[in-house]
């Protein structure tokens, strides 16, 4: 029997309504997300992959219209949900881990406060010094020294800030967790600890994760199955070994093509040439089309569907890439 | 000693190059202390060739380029360009129209593109600003040499970009109208600031190639400043590994990459995640970490993080960097 997936999106599309028109932020992307299972979303700026995630929690801005699909936590869909109800989602069952931690944190407030402001938010039936034990308890988890919860953001370094952020997202044990590039800004071997600290977390509570970030050398990383980004639709996705071993979207496989690495032969990168489309104006059929090698005609017309290429392996396009 | 003979033909030669920033200076007190963000460092690139100098956030790989392209006044040390007739001309001292000169040779690109280009100015004018600064040419002719440039970058049609503004042009294409400014000169030796590190990766890769079309194409070499290894191995022939204000490792860049000596170039390396989810990566055996050099204690800027830290290394003065044979050269007592 096949478990309920923890969160299914089904065709979601999204838009923001601009002076020029209409921006098409998310069209019609679907996955599913089973409990324990991290998820890596990749793809270039402005593909859709923040807009995702702030759409999952409703911090989307106003002038953002979701047009259609669900959202379903736990098999109950969040898209009709009121405010005031998702109020009561929000880090009690989905949180997130923002990419500037520095920015997250407010500067005038000591951190242990910030985290403890966040329970309180959340959780009406905790008193001050549970609140207190359960953010010491965190931060001994995501590796910062309890006693560093009475210090000012200032005094935390860019890792600890990361890890602190960590530990307010981890502070009403969501079920879902949303990273979205949160190793981004720092330095390499920071980066390495802190994505050493985010995979024990999530072993020891077996929780479910959508990794968000641009490096597929991160992705490849943290996650169990990858899914691809572009212009705003989901192109592909599989386990993390078939996305890199067996690349099918001619996209991904540019995307690959386009990545060093310091070990293995030293290969020309392809570069992919021309831009993502301006996403006021789409092109029709495939959007991937313009810059794709393969295109023909009907990638030009007409939408691919988000097919099953193989067991566990969508990719939505007319003439996925067969690698032997 | 430091091997500079191993680079016979060197356009850029640096010997003990220092740049201490002082701090709390004001007006009616003197700076107490000094942050020693570039502290003796050496090396030479080669004609045609590109050195790439890596590290961390804080290691003074911007400020060593900042240095080369003089934009700060050293606090020590020298920096030799080949002139005209292969002499070494250093270049620390130059001042006016002597440093103007010098300024033809030694271009600069900037990490974000959103930031160095001048909104105002139209992409011609832009481009055209170095020729312009420099005296160089008549209207007509710094068009056309705009124009070459523009189509030699991936701007084309030319004419279609010319007099449009950099809010006009994605990152990418900014991107490239700084490299045709860097270019227009006909300089020497560029330095290039993480010139890609804001750019994505489909984009990332078609100016990393195009750079490195340009500098074989006109003999250019690099001084390529990233904090990515794996950039660093695909632009640049050699490799500085910089760790609070000192090369701690430079040599061969597949040579560093593949038998890395010093223990901070291991940790580093060691902590690039790989695009390829079976392959598992060591723990990088590092402690701590990093903070500024200020007024740094006599004795190895890396023995409070180093795993392999020996009494020898608290004892005495930042270790020389070394060859320990074939131009690999490394600073460490332990190793």
């Amino acid at each position: 029997m096949k478990q309920q997936p923890l969160l299914s999106i089904n065709d979601l599309t999204m838009v923001y309504k601009t002076r020029k028109g209409f921006v098409s932020a998310i069209d019609g992307v679907s996955f599913d997300l089973n409990k324990g299972e991290t998820m890596g979303l990749v793809g270039e700026s402005g593909c859709g992959k923040t807009s995702i995630a702030m759409t999952m929690l409703k911090l989307i801005p106003d002038n953002a219209i979701i047009q259609k699909g669900q959202i379903l936590l736990d098999g109950v869909d969040l898209v009709p949900m009121s405010n005031g109800h998702i109020q009561r989602i929000r880090w009690r069952k989905i949180a997130m881990v923002f990419q500037a931690a520095m920015n997250s944190l407010d500067p005038v407030y000591k951190v242990g406060d910030q985290i403890i402001e966040a329970i309180n938010q959340h959780e009406d039936d905790i008193n001050p010094s549970e609140a207190r034990e359960r953010v010491s308890g965190l931060f001994q988890l995501v590796g910062i020294d309890p006693k560093m919860m009475d210090h000012y953001p200032h005094e935390f370094s860019g890792g600890m800030r990361q890890r602190a952020v960590i530990a307010m997202a981890l502070a009403c044990n969501p079920d879902l967790i949303i990273a979205d590039e949160p190793t981004t800004a720092l330095d390499v071997i920071v980066q390495d600890q802190v994505l050493r600290e985010i995979r024990n977390i999530r072993e020891k509570l077996n929780m479910s994760m959508i990794y968000i970030s641009h490096d597929i050398a991160v992705i490849a990383e943290v996650s169990e199955k990858i899914g691809v980004m572009y212009a705003g639709r989901l192109v592909e996705m599989a386990r993390a070994n078939d996305i890199f071993k067996r690349p099918t979207h001619p996209y991904t496989v540019a995307l690959m093509s386009a990545f060093p690495s310091i070990i293995g032969p030293k290969t020309k990168l392809v570069s992919l040439g021309g831009e993502p489309p301006d996403l006021l104006y789409p092109p029709p059929g495939c959007r991937f089309h313009p810059r794709c090698l393969f295109a023909s005609e009907v990638c030009r017309e007409e939408k691919p569907d988000f097919v099953r290429h193989d067991d566990h392996h969508f990719v939505a396009c007319w003439h996925p890439v067969e690698v032997p | 000693m430091d091997g500079l003979s191993s680079n016979h033909n060197p356009i850029m030669k640096v010997e003990g190059l220092k740049m201490h920033f002082p701090m709390g200076n004001s007006y009616f007190s003197k700076a107490k202390s000094y942050i020693h963000a570039v502290d003796d460092i050496n090396f030479a690139i080669p004609v045609g060739k590109s050195l790439a100098l890596v590290g961390e956030s804080g290691c003074g790989k911007t400020t060593t380029g900042k240095l080369l392209v003089r934009l700060y006044d050293p606090t020590g040390g020298h920096i030799f360009i080949k002139g005209e007739n292969n002499e070494l001309v250093d270049l620390a001292g130059l001042k006016g129209k002597q440093l103007k000169k010098f300024r033809r040779r030694v271009q600069m690109i900037f990490q974000d593109p959103y930031e160095s280009l001048n909104p105002r100015l139209s992409i011609f004018d832009t481009v055209a600003e170095p020729l312009v600064v420099q005296g160089l040419g008549s209207l007509v002719e710094r068009e056309e040499k705009a124009a070459i440039l523009l189509e030699q970058v991936g701007l084309t049609p030319a004419t279609s970009f010319m007099f449009r503004f950099p809010h006009e042009l994605s990152g990418g294409q900014r991107q490239r109208v700084a490299i045709a400014r860097a270019l227009v000169v006909d300089p020497d030796f560029v330095v290039a600031d993480e010139p890609t590190s804001m750019l994505d990766v489909s984009i990332r890769t078609g100016v990393m190639n195009l750079m490195m079309e340009l500098a074989d194409k006109y003999g250019i070499s690099y001084l390529y400043i990233t904090h990515d290894l794996a950039v660093a191995r695909y632009t640049s022939q050699e490799i500085a590994v910089m760790y609070m204000g000192k090369i701690v490792e430079r040599g061969e860049t597949e040579e560093i990459l593949g038998n890395p000596v010093h223990p901070y170039t291991h940790a580093l390396i060691s902590a690039v995640p790989i695009p390829d989810p079976a392959y598992k990566r060591q723990v990088p055996n590092i402690k701590g970490g990093i903070s500024k050099p200020i007024n740094p204690k006599p004795r190895c800027r890396f023995f409070e993080r180093c795993a392999k830290a020996e009494t020898i290394c608290e004892m005495n003065d930042h270790p020389p960097l070394l060859d320990r044979g074939a131009g690999h050269f490394v600073a460490c007592y332990v190793v």
